[in-house]
């Protein structure tokens, strides 16, 4: 799934040479622990999997790495300066310090750089509490700085992506939305224009996201350590501590991707307020498409199906008349369709209205005409779609179903147009 | 080895490069003659040669070095060098230089004090201690001809390693000659070479660094464009030790010269079989492409250099893995400079030894920089490693044009630092100047004089490096911009003290977390800076002061920040334009209470920077000042009060200048002030060691009696150590003490037979002149000997007491004495004889002085006070017969107390308040900054009572600043009806007339009113200007 950045390209280069070394396993020391990592592996993960805890913004185990934020740097005893633990590889007998006065005063510094440029908008930020700068400024206790220095001031959202809101003042600049693009989606639309402090992230040449060929598929968003990406759908729905994590799986497609429906519940009935992807998750991880991410509307849609509905011309009437009577099926109104069903013996039903009924008495209509049809005109005026969303017994079902049945091979899905 | 083609060189060529009769005309052709049209020149001289049937080549050639002369012609075999030529002089050249053999010496570069024009380049200073081994070819081969560079031996070092040597050994031989990355790194190229050689992956890459973006800095575009296939040989040379198929040369699109000549160069090398396929038929293949790099200063780091090649936004990676294991697109890689690439074939042409026996131990070969900023010669030179940046500041560069200071000089360029004069002996080479806090960089030097602010300086470099910061990381991203943000409101008066922990806090930050190289240099040149010269941005967080008047905002006017009590000049002679002379001296003496005295004593700093000065003349601003003061001192001041009485005693000891002048400002802020002073009378120096023909004493006395009006006691005849002292004073319930003893001890000269009377110290014989002890000096020869003011003022008052002749002698020559010239000139006028460059080595006479034996110096190197040291010249000695000998060489302070005695040292040291570690004692004046001026004193006088109210006060030691107050003063005529008035002519008694005056009548005499008035509106009004500036109304 990766694009061909510079960064795995020499990540790959890395490993290849892994090749021609001698021992496969260097032992480095970390903090005084011996640490056994493989070769090609970063200080970082070498690090982490030792269960030794490196601070980190612009390093995701999903991405490249850059070296960009510097929160991660370390002493490396013998190398010139600080090191970043994200990029450097491991070597034999490297004895590694994580936390020296040096590294520690860097990321302080770090900090207080990015709080420099940083809008005190906690109060308000969608990401409040689940936001990866705002947690290390807490634990490092970094304080708001009272300086006279320019702040960025750009127009908060200003793009009209319906999906994706940005707010760049809250942009760190760490690279993780442009990397997430590039080598999740393979789509490249962002980067970094102009130099310096003016360094700003832009989607194309400084183009509206669609524009700039977006597919509003949210993995930037996902990838954003802070609140400058962030849902549109979500916006004011509810903060992290406010929500509950359903784990499910997206009902789009076969693919099975595992999501997490943020549930809001205020008093009994909750609500999705927003979806992402389970970072566990073995198929997708963080990543998801544009449906399985932003189309969970449909959940709470008044317009939802939840029961069969009949045309009216195709039941008996007799016994339509009887069960409309005694409540068992109800007329839908054709004015308008999103109010809540009329009921009544005066509203007047035509051939076409829509009668809600039982599943079996739809089953039979549909069973009654399938084989209307096929006795009229034979197996090959059927032609049967299936879905992606179905499961791969269902699709087998169904082309059982088209074969046998309907001695027709008129059967196609979806996933091949 | 399977035997190479040869290469054949056209005969021609050969003849055309090496015939040392060869008559030909060399035109420079590098960006900058270009740019001064020697395109041009170059036709108008073949159509003249063409006119007057000369069968004489003209060449383009590269870079001569010395553009800011350009163009540049030379006349070969003779090395005529003609500068600055315009195509018109094509005719005289070709008509009095080749057909009548006679060199135009309008043309000729001229230099020194006679203006001697220097008529083969290699006499010209300039290059006299260049020695150009990477620009030989410059200014000789046409680089757009590859025969000639073949006709120099080029590519010959190609066929050598091709021919004979294996990869590993064209490795060690690069690795034994010591050649360092030119680039800035200074890593062995060697060492690179073996490191891309051994990593196992292929392809592996070539790449040149040709993305020169230093300010000012060219060196690399010369190369390029002067000798383009010593480059190219050295990258094909490279490509075959580390085993590469492929260069690329990233070069800045700005440099379309370059680009053009690497073109032509490349396209005849493959043309040649030098590039591509089956090289010479040794079966190695090699090729080079150009990247243009779109001028981002980032993109010669060399990782963002290999983002930029594979078409990324030109933004560094982290190293490990370094280029050499993985770079471009993750294949091993070799970065150098241009320059690294150039040296190679010369390396290997004339092998590894002979490279390291130039240079230095550490730093073999030599380095090319280009010179620039306040320096009387600027250009591209190339010098031997180990060479001080004093012999190329001041021989090869000629030193600070218009007889300034030299400051300071950059090294590194953006991301170098500053070295002051102190280090001018340090050797250029990577380790010392790193060892000094600055780098080598690839070679831009910019040299800085007196006038530059070194705030100003920081803030530049700063500025540069936020816009080239390509914003990957928070350190240099926002780190460079907040740096910037605190040398923006420094040099615009807005700074505080905390600002430079400030900057230590982000330069610290900045160096450690920075990913690039430009980020963790990017502090460099304000931490050299803030290092060098923190008293300057201090006066800038302070006082608001710019000392060289360069921060716009901070400048009201240059003649208020030049005077050291910040005396608001433009606001008095604004009032004295209207005849309000009592409003102007109480302006002049918010700052300064002597106005009188500083009228007819002050050296006027602040003429010598007033703005009319450089229209026609400067303000006479003194004589503004004496003549107001004159017109009123008789009328009794009482300085105001200007804080209610307290029940505090201070005791100043010393009536100078200082101590009067804190005396007078602690008594309006209330306090019961005692000043103590030996001698039977106040004033201090001004009594005893100005003379009365230059301040007349009923002046003096008049000024001071103000002092005593404000309330202040002073106590006569009452020495510290003898009559008083420190504990004394403490137990009699002084508060605090501020000793302004002022220097008052001869330094003596260190010379045998200097006790033998008839030595008289200068300052013993002004003090018993003004004591009424008047020696007879009739008939006497008086030897005098210094140069600064006491001398002088010795000098004269010999004159005065009849001696029969004055010899004054210095050891340096006039340009070099601190003496007033005003005072240097009145001595001269009264027939004082002046020997410069002459030294007493030995007071001559039995039971008196008889004569002296004085040696003859010579002028020597720059010293610390960036003066040319005197250095004896051996066997020179003779003798002056003399009567009486006045040393006058420098005075010290000298205190016989012990609380506060002065063991070895000439002055107190003092911490930033003054203090002098007792709790409530201070020091300050001369006592402090050795033998000064009267002004200098009183800025000490009024700084230090501020500091001792403040302590008195609070406890606290420093945080408040004597800053005087800003009167704006409203300009009631028209200026431009003074656009023609001059200054008037000074009126000074003839000698004459002085002679036959008795006694010490004052000599300067004033103007009168009208005069006066006049001249002071002259004055440009800077300070309105100022207001403008800032967005404040007009008064
Ligand atoms: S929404 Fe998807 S395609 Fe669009 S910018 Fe973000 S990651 Fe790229
Ligand atoms: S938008 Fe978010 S992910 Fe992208 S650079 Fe800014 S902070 Fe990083
Ligand atoms: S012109 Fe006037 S204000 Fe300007 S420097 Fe001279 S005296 Fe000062
Ligand atoms: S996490 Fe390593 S530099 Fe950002």
């Amino acid at each position: 799934m990766a694009g061909l950045t510079i960064g795995f390209l020499r990540r790959a280069c890395e490993t290849e040479r892994t090749e021609h070394e001698v021992s496969p396993m260097p032992t480095l020391t970390i903090n005084g622990q011996r640490v056994v990592a493989p070769e090609g592996a970063t200080i970082l993960e070498a690090a982490r999997a030792a269960g030794i805890a490196i601070p980190t913004l612009c390093h995701h185990p999903d991405l490249s790495n850059v070296g960009a934020c510097r929160m991660c740097v370390v002493t490396v005893e013998k190398a010139r300066g600080l090191q970043t633990a994200c990029t450097t590889p491991v070597a034999e007998g490297m004895v590694v310090h994580t936390h020296s006065a040096d590294a520690v005063a860097t990321r302080r510094f770090v900090l207080e750089m990015l709080l420099s440029d940083h809008p005190n908008a906690c109060m308000t930020c969608e990401v409040n509490g689940a936001c990866e700068l705002q947690d290390l400024v807490y634990e490092y206790g970094v304080a708001w700085p009272q300086h006279k220095g320019s702040r960025h001031t750009y127009p908060v959202d200003p793009d009209p992506n319906p999906f994706i809101v940005i707010d760049r003042n809250k942009c760190i600049l760490c690279g993780r939305c442009v990397r997430a693009c590039a080598e999740i989606q393979n789509r490249d639309i962002w980067s970094f224009a102009f130099r310096g402090f003016e360094t700003k992230l832009v989607a194309g040449a400084d183009q509206p996201l669609l524009e700039a060929g977006c597919e509003s598929c949210g993995q930037c968003v996902a990838y954003c350590p802070t609140g400058a990406l962030f849902d549109r759908m979500s916006v004011g729905k509810g903060r992290i501590g406010q929500v509950t994590r359903v784990r499910t799986v997206c009902s789009y497609c076969g693919v099975g991707c595992q999501i997490d429906l943020h549930v809001r519940r205020d008093g009994g009935r909750g609500r999705i307020v927003r979806v992402t992807g389970a970072a566990d998750a073995p198929v997708n991880g963080l990543a998801l498409c544009v449906k399985g991410r932003y189309g969970y509307d449909y959940v709470h849609s008044p317009e939802r199906l939840t029961r069969p509905l009949v045309r009216a011309k195709w039941l008996d009437p007799d016994e339509l008349a009887q069960r409309v009577g005694d409540n068992r099926w109800s007329v839908i109104g054709d004015a308008d369709k999103r109010r809540s069903p009329v009921t009544g013996h005066d509203s007047p039903i035509s051939p076409d209205t829509f009668i809600a009924v039982d599943w079996d008495t739809a089953l039979d209509v549909v069973a009654r005409k399938l084989a209307a049809e096929k006795a009229a005109h034979g197996g090959d005026s059927f032609a049967m779609l299936a879905s992606a969303k179905c499961t791969n017994e269902e699709n087998f079902l169904f082309a059982k179903f088209a074969r046998q049945l309907m001695t027709t091979n008129n059967i196609d899905h979806c996933a091949r147009l | 080895m399977n035997r190479l083609k040869p290469i054949a060189v056209a005969a021609e060529a050969l003849r055309a490069v090496t015939d040392p009769q060869h008559r030909w005309i060399a035109v420079c052709m590098g960006t900058g003659c270009s740019s001064a049209a020697s395109a041009e020149l170059r036709q108008a001289l073949a159509a003249e040669l063409a006119q007057h049937q000369q069968g004489v080549e003209v060449r383009r050639t590269g870079c001569f070095g010395f553009c800011a002369q350009g163009p540049i012609v030379v006349v070969y075999p003779d090395e005529t060098f003609y500068t600055r030529v315009r195509p018109e002089d094509a005719a005289a050249i070709v008509v009095q230089h080749i057909v009548h053999g006679r060199p135009v010496e309008a043309l000729l570069f001229r230099e020194g004090p006679d203006k001697h024009p220097a008529p083969k380049w290699h006499d010209i200073s300039f290059y006299r201690k260049q020695q150009r081994i990477l620009l030989s070819n410059c200014g000789i081969i046409d680089p757009e001809n590859i025969q000639h560079y073949l006709a120099r031996e080029g590519y010959q070092a190609l066929v050598k390693a091709l021919d004979t040597m294996t990869p590993e050994q064209v490795i060690e031989e690069v690795t034994r000659s010591g050649l360092r990355g030119r680039g800035g790194g200074g890593f062995p190229a060697g060492v690179k070479w073996g490191l891309a050689r051994q990593t196992p992956r292929w392809p592996k890459y070539v790449i040149c660094n040709a993305d020169e973006g230093d300010p000012g800095a060219f060196m690399d575009r010369s190369v390029l464009e002067g000798d383009p296939h010593s480059v190219i040989e050295g990258m094909i040379i490279a490509g075959y030790a580390i085993g590469a198929e492929q260069g690329f040369i990233y070069c800045r699109a700005e440099y379309p010269l370059a680009i053009k000549r690497l073109r032509t160069a490349i396209a005849q090398a493959r043309e040649l079989g030098l590039l591509g396929e089956n090289i010479l038929g040794s079966g190695f293949r090699f090729d080079i492409t150009i990247n243009e790099g779109a001028g981002a200063f980032v993109c010669g780091e060399e990782t963002a250099l290999m983002a930029s090649i594979q078409g990324e936004r030109g933004q560094p990676w982290p190293r490990p893995p370094y280029p050499v294991v993985a770079g471009l697109w993750g294949q091993p890689s070799n970065v150098n400079n241009v320059k690294t690439y150039a040296y190679v074939p010369r390396i290997l042409r004339f092998g590894a030894d002979w490279f390291r026996s130039l240079g230095t131990e550490g730093s073999a070969g030599t380095a090319v920089f280009a010179l620039t900023g306040q320096v009387e010669r600027t250009g591209l030179i190339e010098v031997p490693m180990g060479i001080t940046l004093r012999e190329i500041i001041f021989d090869i560069g000629g030193g600070i044009p218009g007889g300034k200071r030299f400051k300071a000089v950059q090294t590194g360029g953006p991301l170098g630092g500053c070295l002051p004069e102190a280090y001018l002996d340090t050797p250029v080479d990577f380790d010392s100047l790193r060892a000094a806090g600055a780098v080598m960089g690839s070679g831009g030097m910019i040299v800085a004089d007196e006038t530059t602010c070194m705030v100003e300086f920081a803030r530049y470099f700063m500025r540069f490096v936020c816009d080239e910061s390509c914003g990957k990381c928070p350190p240099c991203r926002i780190g460079s911009r907040r740096l910037l943000e605190i040398l923006d409101r420094i040099a615009a008066g807005q700074g505080e003290p905390a600002d430079i922990e400030a900057i230590h806090h982000l330069a610290d930050g900045m160096q450690k977390g920075s990913l690039c190289a430009l980020g963790q240099l990017a502090p460099a040149p304000v931490l050299s800076a803030l290092r060098h010269f923190e008293e300057e941005f201090w006066a800038h967080i302070r006082e608001q002061r710019c000392p060289t008047a360069s921060c716009q905002k901070l400048v009201r006017a240059p003649c208020v920040s030049a005077c050291p009590a910040g005396v608001d000049v433009p606001a008095y002679l604004a009032l004295v334009a209207q005849g309000r002379y009592a409003e102007a001296l109480a302006v002049h003496r918010e700052a300064n209470p002597f106005a009188a005295i500083c009228g007819r004593v002050c050296p006027a700093f602040c003429e010598d920077v007033c703005k009319r000065g450089g229209v026609d003349d400067p303000i006479a601003i003194r004589h503004v000042k004496r003549f107001m003061a004159d017109h009123e001192y008789t009328v009794p001041w009482t300085p105001p009060r200007l804080a209610p009485k307290k029940d505090i005693k201070v005791a100043i000891v010393g009536a100078g200048p200082c101590g009067l002048t804190a005396a007078l400002r602690l008594a309006q802020l209330g306090y019961q002030v005692t000043v103590f002073e030996r001698m039977p009378q106040p004033g201090g120096m001004m009594t005893y060691g100005i003379p009365a023909y230059r301040l007349p004493r009923e002046v003096l006395f008049a000024e001071i009696e103000h002092i005593r009006r404000a309330g202040v006691e002073i106590r006569c005849n009452t020495e510290l150590g003898r009559d008083i002292t420190i504990k004394s004073l403490q137990a009699d319930g002084y508060a605090a003490i501020v000793l302004a003893l002022g220097a008052h001890r001869s330094r003596r000269l260190g010379v045998p037979g200097e006790d033998l009377p008839g030595v008289y110290h200068g300052v013993a014989l002004l003090r018993d002149i003004a004591l009424g002890k008047l020696p007879d000096l009739r008939g006497q020869v008086v030897v005098v000997v210094g140069g600064g003011d006491t001398a002088m003022d010795a000098a004269r008052s010999a004159w005065r007491l009849g001696a029969q002749a004055v010899h004054v002698v210095y050891r340096r020559t006039r340009d070099e004495m601190p003496a007033i010239p005003e005072e240097v000139r009145g001595a001269e006028d009264e027939g004082v004889q002046f020997h410069f460059l002459v030294t007493p080595v030995a007071v001559l006479g039995q039971d008196r002085v008889t004569g002296v034996l004085l040696q003859r110096q010579r002028l020597g190197d720059f010293d610390k006070s960036g003066r040319r040291s005197p250095v004896p010249i051996p066997g020179s000695e003779f003798v002056m017969p003399c009567d009486l000998l006045v040393p006058a060489i420098g005075q010290v302070t000298w205190v016989d107390d012990e609380a506060v005695a002065l063991s070895r040292q000439a002055s107190f040291r003092v911490g930033k308040a003054f203090e002098l570690g007792i709790p409530g004692v201070f020091a300050a004046g001369d006592a402090v900054t050795g033998p000064a001026t009267v002004v200098q004193a009183v800025a000490h006088g009024n700084q230090v009572a501020l500091v001792v109210d403040h302590w008195l006060k609070t406890g606290e030691l420093g945080g408040v600043y004597y800053r005087p107050k800003r009167h704006d003063i409203p300009q009631l005529f028209n200026l431009d009806d003074y656009a023609e008035a001059r200054r008037p002519a000074p009126r000074v008694l003839s000698p004459e007339e002085r002679r036959h005056l008795p006694g010490f009548v004052e000599i300067e005499l004033g103007y009168d009113e009208r005069t006066i008035q006049e001249e002071c509106k002259r004055c440009l009004r800077c300070d309105l200007e100022w207001l403008q500036r800032i967005g404040e109304p007009l008064p």
